[in-house]
């Protein structure tokens, strides 16, 4: 029955899922539905279009005109109900790593994650930031790694090739953690000693700020350029630098607070902008703007404890559950 | 016949846009409270990539920082790493070669095209159908935005992170043939731009969709400390380039663009004359490119033994974004003290809850789109 099979031809597209059995009249295919199921899936990957940080420029790029990921079947889709892969292209915040893991547990079965980039994989030179969490795989289990920093689109598409590779083979998140052989030593913090500098500038006191401020926007200076602090071994110093256009002049100033109370008038109802500076400063320093309008955190989650720019805040400190301590972070390392 | 007024109450309804949001270009949320289709109230949260650079360089030696820095705003990476390297060099009083700073020039005009290609591209894709089925504007611009990686990739080994600049100069030098390459990049850009111009302003949706939509009051601009294209669309011609200039800016003629109602429509046209703009100063420093050495200090070893007195630096760039500037405190150790980043897309960004409400929806995605944030120089 049918015709014999020449082993050292190459088995292309059904062929290789099965055996085809030409007969007289009509052509049989055999195969387990497990080969069927896992070709149809690894030719229509279709992943969800969120991308983190540079490698998710990289990332567009793969799918844009030159490289074209059409081409492996690669679709993006905007709503993870209808995704199958999510490739975390960016670098993972103790923030954001809350609404990866719910994204993740929103996509269908069968799902596959990639983790593109140095900082997906283990953080990278930001791994011992406060906020970062070092490397994805402490959130979601992750199929393929794909290093570089920002991958070039030919990684990225060797990362699906090698994701095409697990899926035909049936082997569903194998766990493969290559993060531990690529993992180097680039930073050892060292915590920085508080220092008193010389003080230059035209420095105010507190009390005085807000009519300086005022008498400052009334003869021109309407640009408020950015607010910001120094923490020195006693005092704790904001730097307001304002700026007028007509006049072509800068006007910097600075105002010296307790280091262990410092609270000082908001300059908000003046300018606008310091309404976000301020809250910067805030959720950095720990610096209470009285009459601020609405002083919560803005770069960290609101249940943060203490202000990483305070020369005392550790920059390890872990953050649970995401963000390990440093021992633990050891320990996972050698497995 | 009986006329019937039907009066229905609507509630607010409160949607979150983002985290993950295809156009909230990266990991950013609105919290939008809608009244029908408008928006009544927004709040907006950021932080979602909050990476710590400012307390990462307390613990890092100066020459290490520049290849980080490049990492936050990496639309234009060069612009971040010559912010800092110019308040180094302030700080240390260090001469640059005129070569050096005209291969900076160089390098931070084509990063500046590939920017606002990627900008014009995404904003395509949140206008939606309207651009001959959403896409294709932005497989366009990433199509020539792929000749300037080209050019990036030959220079310097890599497609974006250059690592172009370092203390006292830049790391690699133009090979033969770099002008060459470059002209013909350039000549092709110019032609598409004009394209682009021309399938853009003829399209009554495109149109519809910008004018008169987003409009930054001078006043709040100013305020907000808003500064690059948005501030220009609002009518203060004021250029980091031109103003205060840094390298070797000085040297060559380019003109400013500014708007006059500093509406989306605005930020758009100002964007595209500054590519224009571009390209003229690429073609200029290009033609001019000084002989001689292109850094001042020898490749660094150690990076401890180099140390900057104390003291106190403040020096931006006019990133594609606007000005960004790098606020630097030194205890004349090798590590900063404290690094402060004055990054343009916190403050243009500042602006949407004072614009957003009283627009539609649909309108969020063209004024957010409009700004041109860039998550990692907002959050850092």
């Amino acid at each position: 029955m049918g015709t014999p099979v020449d082993e050292n031809k190459p088995k292309l597209g059904l062929e290789a899922l099965g055996e085809l059995i030409r007969l007289p009249g009509a052509n049989m295919f055999l195969t387990s539905t497990k080969k069927l199921f896992s070709w149809a899936e690894k030719s229509s990957l279709w992943p969800l279009t969120f991308g983190l940080a540079c490698c998710a420029i990289e990332m567009m790029a793969t799918f844009a005109s030159r490289f074209d990921l059409d081409r492996f079947g690669v679709v993006t889709r905007a709503s993870p109900r209808q995704s199958d892969l999510m490739i975390i292209a960016g670098t993972v915040t103790v923030k954001m790593a809350e609404r990866i893991k719910k994204l993740y547990d929103q996509m269908p079965f069968p799902k596959w994650v990639i983790a593109a980039g140095s900082c997906a994989i283990s953080g990278d030179h930001y791994r011992h930031i406060y906020s970062v969490v070092p490397g994805v795989d402490w959130v979601i289990p992750v199929d393929v790694y794909v290093p570089g920093c920002p991958p070039t689109p030919e990684a990225f598409m060797d990362g699906i090739i090698q994701l095409q590779k697990i899926i035909s083979e049936g082997n569903l998140t194998p766990h493969l953690n290559i993060a531990n052989r690529i993992e180097r030593e680039t930073t050892k913090p060292v915590p920085k000693k508080l220092v008193d500098l010389p003080k230059t500038g035209n420095y105010l006191m507190p009390d005085q700020l807000k009519q300086h401020a005022h008498n400052l926007k009334e003869s021109g200076f309407d640009y408020l350029s950015y607010i910001t602090a120094v923490d020195y071994s006693t005092t704790l110093d904001l730097v307001y630098v304002v700026r007028s256009f007509e006049k072509n002049e800068e006007n910097i100033w600075k105002v010296s607070l307790d280091s262990s109370n410092p609270k000082v008038p908001s300059l908000a109802p003046i300018y606008k902008g310091a309404d976000w500076y301020e809250r910067e400063v805030y959720d950095l320093f720990g610096v209470e703007f009285i009459g601020h309008p609405n002083l919560k955190r803005i770069l960290l989650p609101d249940d943060w404890e203490g202000h990483p720019l305070r020369k005392d805040y550790s920059m390890e400190t872990p953050r649970l559950p995401y963000r390990p301590s440093r021992e633990e972070y050891e320990a996972w390392k050698k497995g | 016949m009986e006329e019937r007024v039907i009066e229905r109450e609507f509630g607010e309804l409160a949607i979150n846009m983002g985290p993950q949001h295809p156009s909230t270009h990266g990991v950013f949320r609105l919290e939008l409270h809608l009244r029908g289709e408008t928006v009544v109230k927004v709040t907006p949260h950021i932080g979602y990539l909050h990476r710590g650079v400012e307390k990462l360089s307390e613990t890092l030696e100066y020459d290490m920082l520049p290849p980080i820095y490049e990492r936050d705003d990496y639309l234009s990476p060069t612009a971040n790493s010559l912010a800092f390297v110019l308040a180094v060099e302030k700080l240390a009083g260090i001469e640059v070669p005129r070569r050096a700073n005209y291969l900076r020039v160089i390098t931070a005009e084509l990063q500046r095209l590939a920017s606002h290609l990627v900008w014009l591209g995404t904003f395509g894709l949140d206008l939606g159908g309207s651009l001959g089925g959403g896409s294709t504007l932005f497989l366009y611009c990433f199509r020539e935005r792929e000749r300037i990686m080209d050019l990036m990739e030959t220079l310097t080994g890599t497609r974006f992170h250059t690592n172009m600049n370092q203390i006292g100069g830049v790391r690699y030098d133009v090979y033969d043939g770099f002008d060459r390459d470059v002209f013909k990049t350039l000549d092709y850009l110019e032609k598409r731009i004009s394209e682009y111009k021309e399938m853009l302003e003829n399209n009554p949706i495109f149109l519809e969709r910008t004018k008169d939509v987003g409009i930054v009051p001078q006043e709040l601009a100013k305020e907000v400390g808003a500064s690059g294209p948005v501030l220009r669309a609002s009518g203060v011609a004021y250029d980091i380039r031109k103003n205060k200039p840094y390298s070797a800016y000085q040297e060559f003629n380019f003109q400013v663009p500014v708007g006059n109602k500093g509406d989306a429509y605005d930020r758009y046209t100002v964007r595209l004359k500054e590519m224009k703009e571009s390209l003229s100063i690429v073609r200029q420093s290009l033609g001019g490119l000084p002989e001689g050495p292109i850094h001042s200090r020898k490749p660094v070893k150690t990076p401890s033994l180099f140390k900057t007195p104390k003291g106190e630096a403040y020096a931006a760039v006019e990133s594609p974004r606007g000005e960004l500037g790098v606020f630097l405190v030194s205890d004349g150790s090798s590590k900063p003290y404290r690094v402060k980043v004055r990054s343009p897309s916190f403050s243009n960004i500042a602006i949407i809850p004072h614009i957003l409400p009283g627009h539609l929806v649909a309108d969020a995605v063209t004024i957010l789109g409009s700004l041109d944030p860039v998550f990692g120089d907002v959050d850092r």
